[in-house]
């Protein structure tokens, strides 16, 4: 069959899971979290084995007919047979059309509450579970392991219960007749639909773990002969990393070739099993019918019905496979689950009628101050420590220094989706973790370099700060940011639809449009993440400076690594090996601090030279 | 797009062999189809109606057992290596394909196809695994066996033989009909659920913006509705395409249905005998079996073929020819631009590019972002060919040859280039700058301060970097690529941007290798941003573009030698 071949299309390397990680109760677990009904896989399964069950009870009729027209009865006695032949002709295909209709939509409900339940508990959970994972990886969890989970359904529930259910019934229909034909049938079915498939398992287990490895180097080559393809050429190395690359090659070649073995093995089991049922129903049904244990007619169907009773098994190594794929789906979606530490409560049910969370109001004036604060990941060291500062409404901080410091660090702990690593963060006198969330984001955002932008409209992007923004507040806030000249060429204005993520705007655009989104917000405490990013020195400069100097009653915090336009802030904290080397304005530190005067000064030169 | 494409057979050797191999056990399994048909018709005619016993029926069931035997034989060794056929010709492509990327050039490589190859490399190809294990045998049998058994049952019974003949062609008429009909809504279909799906995972993608602003909240009940409409468009769309497979199964199933009724009814009249009736009763299912079996596994073998004609056009474009004269010795020979001009989308960049390049001579390209200096570079390079002007390597004596004409391998072996993002072969650090004598490594190695980035490594000298330095950063690979260059003085060192990641220090650390290049005679080419290293070259050309129809400039490239610091800040 087609086992091997499936799983090595198309799979990357990197999601080669081992199935000998996954732990144990995956797949239960997963299952629940589909929240399929047990009812609806009842019924595909009977809708499916009443397809598949056709198709046997066609070739038993078909015999038996056959058979015991040769006997030449009256005419009549054949009618009914004659009806049943063209009756299980034409409900096989109309069944199993049905089967697969119930047993997709089954998977599809299965799947959307998976996904569901995987977004409300990303939403509920730490904050930090969202932000540690890359974004091709979350889209890679919620999108085609959910699939693959959902797929276990279509592919491996429903075929592995019909060829249950049909090799215990054909089975002992044929017991019926003659038990020894009943038993040999009984037994090829387990060769064919328990042995193969597990072979078929370990092949592909075995091809998986060999090739993942070799995938992996073949990927890498391959992609750097072909991105430095220059730099290779002219060093003389091409021939030598090409083959490299058929070095890769032949390893993942041996590795298929060994999971080659099993998997053909169960390929021709699956015909021997077939075989056999036959031989033995013959070679023991022929005396029987000479002794009269067993009537002519019927050692025709016992003979001829095993003929189609292997459709149902000869799935079932896929099946085998796709339990395994699925298994190591299940495995990725549990562990980002079980990173958000949010209860593991089954599905998801999304209540009509929820409340709104109760919101408690924090009183003005509400300083965020740092105190002793020290920021970084959960898992690593911190990377900032010994923080103070306060943020009040109408003051504005920068907090600068070179790239790679862990200035956003600092931004995503102040925001509070970060745990500090230690020392406090408080809102309004109380500790930020004590307060409920709602509250938090009512009094400070911020707004992350890597901020999505919606496949919406523009206005529907901004008003992801506030929902009742109103096109006129848009154009002002997008004015300030520079991008009124930009809305205003755009086809439909503030209703022009963004591509996914805002492929179709600049770095720049992309940018200047968060920021406006962050500055609609309500709260009055703001964090900003590198708003110059993506723009010319000089427009970065004047929009930082503008932020700083104007910010309308609120408080507002900058992070960036350009001092140019910090002379408007009323403090700068000047980072340097990881905590605040220097604090105060921007003149002051020039004064004061060599190093802050040096890295101005190469700004400067740099600045000049790029003219 | 044709089911087997005989390019498929001249560009993966390894599909001969296999195709061989797979019309060799189809053919032997259509014969064993039909005897096993054959043996069971007589013994259980036999034993039905005349009370055959065992030993009676001993030589036919010892010839079903060998059949059998030869059944599971044929399919485990089709099976066994129709695995390691597909995997040796997806990686013959894969190579073929990589090789001839290489050949195409870094240019094309980094245009409009550039990263579709990738994709098709490294993963894409693998879709004709699928192709040539589940779709190539089955589509071989419906050319063996469909037609034998087929003949077969026409020899026992014509009757049988026109209702099974008549039922063959209404499969693809059927499905072309079907698929005819629903074309339009299923495609609409497709396209509302890749929306649908799209518009998911643009919510979750988000999430985190949503979390930062306190808004994630709301979104959840959105996501299980895009996941019911999606759902629905989904079945909507499965519905349609489901009907093409059940059209196929109600043609197949109810055709031997109405064999069997009409055979039966036949015996009753004794019109046909009991060994026919149960012979083409084995035997008509197995007429259709294969067409099934190419109808299901016809979408997964769709993937593998396009992937394969893919392949095809990239083996397909032609490779500029490769020169055949040896190059001159670079260290008495100077290599000229003339009027060179490379064509983009937006014009000319650079255009009209005239330079020397000569021994123991630092030469600095100059000129805003996207003009072209890259492109100037590749030119110099010989990796790309200049659409107007040529290159030339003129020797001390005799008469200059184009660089086209020139075995790319005798010039390269002369020519040092450090990248903007320096490549590595794997090897330790001592290998990678040239395996030389200590003193004069740890010399040059001060000077490019790839002293202190040793200090760092683990194993200092012999610490092992992998493919492309990986463990190193870009600005500690260009130190590596400096001292290389520093150690192993080629007659022709390109350095494009080398300053680009580098502080203060390291800048410095450029400047004095550039310099003590000069003095070992070699000829420098410099891509340069900042003014420092404008300053330290002898001669410095400004590059120009120009539009599509505009006529080559004709203000000299060569603007001066940048004597003070005013000089080389102007230039820049």
């Amino acid at each position: 069959m087609s086992a091997l071949s499936t799983i090595a299309a198309g799979r990357q390397a990197e999601e080669g899971v081992q199935v000998a990680q996954v732990p144990h109760g995956t797949l239960r677990r997963a299952l629940r979290l589909l929240g399929v009904s047990r009812r609806q896989v009842a019924a595909s399964i009977t809708v499916g084995t009443l397809a598949l069950g056709s198709a046997i009870a066609l070739a038993a009729v078909s015999a038996w007919l056959i058979a015991r027209a040769s006997q030449m009865p009256p005419v009549m006695t054949l009618s009914v047979a004659a009806v049943a032949v063209r009756t299980f002709g034409i409900s096989r295909g109309v069944l199993r059309y049905v089967e697969r209709l119930i047993s997709h939509d089954l998977a599809l409900r299965g799947m959307t509450t998976l996904r569901t339940t995987v977004y409300a508990r990303l939403a509920d959970g730490k904050a930090e579970a969202v932000l540690r994972v890359r974004r091709g990886d979350l889209l890679a969890r919620v999108g085609a392991d959910v699939d693959a989970v959902g797929d276990l359904v279509v592919r491996g529930l429903v075929p592995a219960g019909v060829a249950l259910a049909l090799g215990i019934g054909t089975s002992i229909a044929m017991g019926l007749f003659w038990p020894p034909a009943g038993l040999a049938l009984a037994l090829c079915l387990v060769v064919a639909g328990v042995v193969a498939p597990a072979l078929t398992s370990r092949g592909v287990r075995t091809a998986e773990s060999r090739a993942s490895d070799a995938r992996a180097r073949m990927t890498a080559t391959a992609l750097g002969i072909l991105d430095d393809a220059g730099p290779l050429a002219v060093a003389g190395r091409t021939d030598a990393e090409l083959a490299g690359l058929a070095r890769q090659d032949a390893r993942i070649a041996a590795a298929v070739d060994a999971g080659a073995r099993p998997t053909a093995l169960a390929a021709g089991l699956g015909v021997l099993a077939q075989g056999v049922a036959v031989l033995v129903a013959l070679v023991t049904g022929i005396p029987a019918v000479r002794s009269g244990l067993l009537a002519p007619v019927e050692l025709a169907v016992v003979v001829l019905t095993p003929l189609a009773a292997f459709e149902a098994t000869s799935v079932l190594p896929m099946a085998a496979v796709q339990v395994q794929r699925s298994r190591a789906a299940a495995a990725r979606i549990l562990a980002l689950l079980d990173s958000t530490g949010t209860p593991d409560t089954g599905a998801v049910v999304v209540d009509e009628q929820a409340p709104s969370a109760p919101v408690s109001h924090v009183p003005l004036p509400r300083p965020l101050v740092a105190q002793s604060l020290a920021c970084g990941w959960s898992d690593g060291p911190a990377v900032l420590t010994e923080v103070d500062l306060e943020l009040t409404v109408g003051r504005s901080l920068a907090v600068v220094g070179p790239s790679g410091v862990g200035k956003t660090t600092l931004l995503l702990t102040l925001a509070g989706l970060l745990p500090p690593k230690d020392g406090q963060v408080l809102l309004a006198g109380v500790p930020m973790s004590d307060l409920p969330r709602p509250d938090v984001v009512r009094t400070v955002v911020a707004t992350t370099e890597d901020a999505h932008v919606f496949g919406t409209t523009v206005l529907e992007n901004l008003r992801v700060a506030r929902g009742d923004v109103t096109p006129e507040q848009a154009h002002l806030a997008l004015a300030r940011v520079g991008l009124g000249d930009w809305v205003a060429q755009l086809p439909d204005g503030l209703d022009t639809l963004l591509g996914p993520d805002a492929r179709t705007v600049s770095g720049g655009e992309r940018r200047r449009l968060l920021l406006a989104r962050a500055l609609l917000a309500d709260s009055p405490l703001l964090l900003l993440d590198e708003p110059g990013e993506h723009l010319d020195p000089a427009s970065a400069d004047r929009l930082v400076a503008d932020l700083l100097r104007d910010h309308e009653g609120r408080g507002v915090l900058v992070v960036t690594h350009r001092l140019a336009p910090l002379a408007a802030a009323d403090e700068v904290l000047w980072i340097e090996d990881g905590r605040v080397a220097a604090r105060g304005t921007h003149d002051e530190l020039l004064a004061r601090v060599p190093g802050y005067a040096a890295a101005a000064h190469q700004e400067r030169t740099d600045g000049e030279e790029a003219e | 797009m044709k089911p087997l494409d005989p390019k498929l057979l001249t560009y993966a050797r390894a599909a001969r062999g296999y195709l061989v191999l797979t019309v060799t056990t189809g053919l032997v399994t259509a014969g064993l189809v039909v005897t096993q048909a054959l043996l069971l018709g007589r013994t259980l005619g036999g034993a039905v109606h005349d009370g055959l016993d065992l030993n009676g029926a001993a030589t036919a069931i010892t010839w079903l057992v060998v059949v059998v035997a030869a059944r599971f034989l044929v399919t485990t060794v089709q099976e066994r290596f129709a695995h390691r056929a597909a995997t040796a010709a997806v990686n013959e492509l894969r190579e073929q394909v990589v090789e001839h990327g290489t050949r195409l050039g870094p240019r094309w490589l980094a245009g409009g196809e550039g990263p579709a190859l990738v994709t098709l490399a490294t993963r894409g190809l693998d879709a004709l695994q699928p192709y040539f294990v589940n779709y190539l045998p089955q589509l071989v049998l419906a050319a063996t066996l469909t037609p034998a058994t087929l003949l077969v049952v026409l020899s026992f019974d014509w009757l049988s033989a026109v209702i099974i003949t008549v039922t063959i062609p209404l499969v693809p008429i059927f499905m072309i009909l079907v698929g005819k009909l629903t074309q339009g809504r299923s495609e609409k279909g497709l396209a509302a659920m890749e929306r649908l799906g799209s518009q998911v995972l643009d919510l979750i993608a988000g999430l985190p913006t949503l979390r930062a602003l306190g808004r994630q909240a709301g979104p959840v009940r959105r996501v299980q509705e895009l996941g019911d409409a999606h759902r629905r468009a989904t079945m909507g769309t499965l519905r349609i395409a489901f009907l093409s497979g059940m059209v196929l199964e109600l043609l197949t199933t109810i055709s031997v249905a109405l064999v069997a009724v009409t055979i039966g009814f036949r015996l009753v009249y004794g019109d046909v005998d009991l060994v026919t009736a149960l012979t083409v009763l084995v035997l008509a299912p197995e007429v259709f079996n294969p067409l099934r079996a190419v109808g299901t596994q016809y979408h997964a073998s769709t993937d593998g073929v396009a992937a394969a004609e893919a392949a095809f056009t990239i083996l397909e474009t032609p490779v500029p020819p490769r020169g055949q004269t040896p190059c001159p010795d670079l260290r008495r020979a100077r290599v000229r631009l003339d009027g060179v001009g490379v064509r983009s989308s937006g014009g000319w960049t650079p255009q009209g590019l005239d330079l020397e390049l000569a021994p123991g001579t630092v030469t600095a390209l100059v000129g805003r972002s996207g003009i072209g200096k890259s492109t100037a570079v590749d030119v110099v390079l010989g990796l790309l060919g200049p659409d107007a002007g040529a290159v030339t390597v003129v020797p001390e004596h005799g008469t200059p040859v184009d660089l086209r004409e020139i075995d790319p391998r005798s010039y390269w072996d002369q020519v040092s280039w450090l990248p903007q993002r320096p490549f590595l072969e794997p090897g330790t650090v001592h290998e990678l700058v040239g395996d030389v004598d200590p003193v004069a490594r740890d010399r040059a190695a001060a000077l490019t301060g790839l002293d202190q980035v040793v200090a760092g490594l683990p194993d200092g000298w012999q610490t092992a970097l992998g493919t492309g330095g990986t463990g190193l950063s870009v600005g500690q690979r260009q130190r590596v690529a400096l001292t290389r260059a520093l150690l192993t003085p080629a007659p022709l060192v390109v350095l494009d941007e080398p300053t680009a990641h580098l502080d203060a220090s390291g800048e410095q650390v450029v400047l004095d290798t550039v310099g003590a290049l000069r003095e070992a005679g070699s000829a420098v080419l410099l891509v340069a941003h900042r003014a420092s290293l404008v300053r330290t070259a002898d001669v410095v050309v400004q590059v120009r573009a120009g539009a599509d129809d505009e006529a080559p400039a004709d203000s000299p490239d060569v603007v001066a030698r940048a004597s003070t610091d005013d000089d080389a800040a102007r230039l820049v």
